[in-house]
């Protein structure tokens, strides 16, 4: 928060534009970072206000992935079409996806245990 | 599948049939004409609209842990915009008031039957 108070950036500049130029696919002048800067802040302010009223909801104080999932439902990312699994498959690396998705790593099982 | 079919197109004469007479009063009001279009893009959208709070509003009592969507899911729909999001305070306030309201009338008369149902050969209906 302290960092977001004297102006610096919410993600590092390099990790922000190699995203951003994966997705555009042509060319990005580099004067466009400030913006994307700028709504990224944005985008995470709104982000965690959405999160902490879901989980206030359900009348928790932590936040789990059950309300990020609801977050992403009502983003329209996540649809009865597209799981959210699909979309951890989509776009994570493998090591993440390991995480969050347990049946790539409970070896024979057939129902893996949810890890929540 | 053909039933279903025409309970849509039933539901969608209900609602442009409703939109169609706010536009007509919104019209008076402030003096100027909708176009028969007009209505009609109004009402689908407000169909359209209708399924996608549904859907929030499921999600939103399942995320709860309920089966029956309550004021609290509807009040999280619109809680984005503050405008609206004070409206339906407002009007869910009113709605608890009026609600106990009825439950102290009902009360009174529920404590009433039962002095009532102290002397005999006294039939009453059950709410």
């Amino acid at each position: 928060r302290m960092k977001r108070q004297t102006g610096n950036n919410v993600l590092p500049k390099s990790y922000v534009m190699s995203i951003f130029k994966h997705f555009a696919k042509t060319k990005v002048a580099s004067d466009v970072y400030p913006v994307i800067n700028e709504i990224l802040e944005k985008y995470f302010n709104r982000l965690a206000d959405d999160l902490e009223a879901y989980a206030t909801h359900a009348k928790r104080k932590t936040i789990e992935v059950e309300d990020f999932e609801l977050l992403m439902r009502r983003q329209g990312f996540v649809t009865d079409r597209t799981p959210v699994n699909v979309l951890i498959e989509k776009y994570l690396p493998l090591e993440y996806r390991k995480l969050l998705i347990p049946v790539a790593t409970s070896g024979n099982k057939v129902i893996p245990t949810q890890r929540r | 599948m053909d039933d279903s079919e025409a309970q849509k197109q039933r539901l969608k004469a209900a609602v442009h049939f409703s939109v169609a007479s706010l536009c007509e009063n919104i019209a008076a009001d402030s003096e100027k004409q909708f176009t028969k279009q007009t209505i009609a893009a109004i009402a689908e959208t407000a169909f359209r609209q209708c399924d996608i709070f549904a859907k929030d509003l499921e999600a939103f009592a399942r995320h709860a842990k309920r089966h029956t969507v309550t004021m609290d899911d509807v009040k999280l729909t619109a809680r984005r915009s503050t405008a609206l999001y004070n409206y339906m305070q407002q009007k869910s306030e009113e709605l608890a008031s009026n609600n106990q309201e009825l439950k102290d009338k009902r009360k009174k008369n529920a404590a009433k039957r039962k002095s009532k149902e102290m002397e005999p050969d006294e039939n009453e209906v059950e709410d």
